[in-house]
């Protein structure tokens, strides 16, 4: 019996991926999109929460430098967003993996109904082999904008999708770190290949179809014990 | 005409297209009207007026990147469909803009700006201060989360919200149909485009329902109730079509072009 999919959240900070400069890093970038889509194409289910909208936006528009008050963030991200997506179509491309835009805002998980709708969108998305990416609807959204701390809608996502772990690509160095539900700790890995093998190794029990159990992340990355 | 002439000094303009301006018939992209459509919205914000996009298409283009030929029914489907094409939908818009320096932006809106006063207050905002960067924002239902209850249902009476939204002085409806006719131009001779509607009627609102589907495929129904929205709110509104996007040049000369819903120009404040 094929049992339910292991489901991966990863977590992008878009500072992990760009130069000083605030251009992005192509090889980076390209790294990125064949793990995951590798990860997607040995049987995982993968979903990216991924900020970059106000940076992003802040380059197209030659901004000397960040916006800093919430309406110039808001239009600045606007801008941003499509710049965003654009990058990752372009570097999934090569792989030959079609990707999705999905915007929420924080309060949905308020709402049981988009709850669930979301939910069934996710599953379709990843029915058909697209990977969604997920941000923030900030041109709307009334929660705090920030610039880069993207966990809070990470843990909102896999609570949605029902994750098995939330991968973080970490600032400082580069590094992956694998944080399994229903465990406080962080497991660090060097690069894309021992990210696929790690994954892998902690994918070998399968998982009822039918359990739907709410998965328990840490609150904050500053609980994630490594 | 005298309310014609009034076209010439308009400075907040949204324009909505719908997917017959955005592909052909076979469900192809038409990018000779996108980039046309760019060309004119850019040479508009040039001049000084500010433009605001509203946009449909999404599903349709997602639809044609995973290489279906069908759009399909279910309604999670069509949701994983429009996350898709969206983002297709903005790339495209992206680089046709740009080959005009024009830069853009994406917003993507639920009912919840209608019924939750800070979420109103913030996507009036963020509209504002796009606009006033010189920048278009390109605007469309976020379908991939909306639920009946938070849906537009359709793009006329999205465009006509974030027209009031906005604080527009005109709304310029592009659709395959290029105005309200007396009868339908399709299966009568006898029909004759009605250039200027002072008041929606139920007669008015019977001749978009009355004469079967066909007439109703260029959805004149949700039109018209979009153009109650903007009398209601004392918005301009034209309803023409988009076979060629510069058509919006010669409306602005104040050419008699599509179906102009008149909005009352004076202002009568009554104390009671």
């Amino acid at each position: 019996m094929p049992g339910r999919k292991y489901t991966i959240i990863i977590r992008i900070e878009i500072s992990t991926l760009i130069n000083r400069d605030g251009k992005i890093n192509r090889r980076k970038m390209d790294r990125l999109a064949m793990v995951l889509t590798n990860l997607h194409n040995s049987g995982k289910n993968v979903l990216i929460v991924s900020s970059g909208a106000i940076v992003l936006g802040s380059d197209k528009l030659k901004l000397q430098q960040l916006p800093e008050n919430p309406v110039d963030m808001q239009a600045v991200a606007a801008v941003g967003q499509a710049e965003l997506i654009r990058y990752y179509q372009q570097f999934f491309d090569d792989y030959n993996q079609i990707v999705a835009q999905v915007l929420l805002t924080s309060d949905i998980i308020s709402y049981p109904q988009r709850v669930e709708n979301t939910r069934n969108t996710f599953k379709t998305l990843l029915s058909m082999n697209i990977i969604p990416i997920i941000n923030e609807n900030d041109a709307v959204s009334t929660a705090d904008i920030e610039i880069d701390d993207n966990y809070p809608l990470a843990l909102i996502v896999a609570t949605i999708a029902r994750a098995d772990f939330i991968v973080i690509k970490m600032e400082l160095n580069g590094k992956y770190m694998i944080v399994p539900k229903n465990y406080n700790k962080g497991i660090i890995v060097d690069g894309e290949i021992e990210l696929q093998e790690k994954i892998d190794a902690l994918c070998t029990v399968t998982i009822p179809d039918n359990q739907k159990e709410k998965p328990e992340f840490p609150g904050s990355i500053g609980e994630i014990v490594f | 005409m005298m309310t014609r002439e009034e076209f010439k000094y308009k400075k907040r303009i949204v324009v909505k297209v719908g997917t017959s301006s955005l592909s052909y018939p076979n469900g192809r992209m038409n990018f000779h009207s996108i980039e046309k459509l760019a060309y004119v919205l850019s040479a508009l914000r040039r001049r000084g007026i500010k433009i605001i996009l509203v946009t449909s298409g999404a599903i349709g283009v997602g639809a044609g990147r995973l290489g279906l030929t069908e759009k399909p029914q279910d309604l999670s489907k069509k949701q994983a469909l429009a996350a898709v094409g969206q983002a297709e939908l903005m790339k495209i818009y992206q680089k046709f803009f740009e080959e005009y320096n024009q830069i853009v932006a994406q917003v993507l809106l639920t009912k919840d700006v209608v019924n939750i006063p800070s979420r109103n207050l913030h996507a009036k905002r963020t509209l504002n201060k796009l606009i006033d960067m010189e920048i278009i924002p390109i605007i469309n239902e976020n379908d991939t989360i909306a639920t009946y209850e938070i849906e537009f249902g359709d793009n006329d009476s999205l465009s006509a919200i974030v027209a009031s939204l906005v604080g527009a002085d005109l709304l310029v409806m592009l659709s395959d149909i290029d105005g309200l006719y007396s009868a339908d131009p399709r299966t009568e001779n006898t029909g004759e485009i009605i250039h200027s509607v002072k008041e929606i009627t139920p007669e008015l609102e019977q001749l978009a329902t009355g004469s079967g589907s066909s007439f109703s495929t260029g959805g004149m129904i949700t039109k018209i109730s979009a153009a109650k929205i903007c009398l209601q709110e004392g918005i301009d509104c034209i309803i023409t079509s988009g076979s060629d996007p510069a058509v919006i040049f010669d409306i602005l000369e104040g050419k008699e072009i599509g179906t102009h819903f008149e909005a009352r120009k004076e202002i009568i404040i009554n104390h009671g």
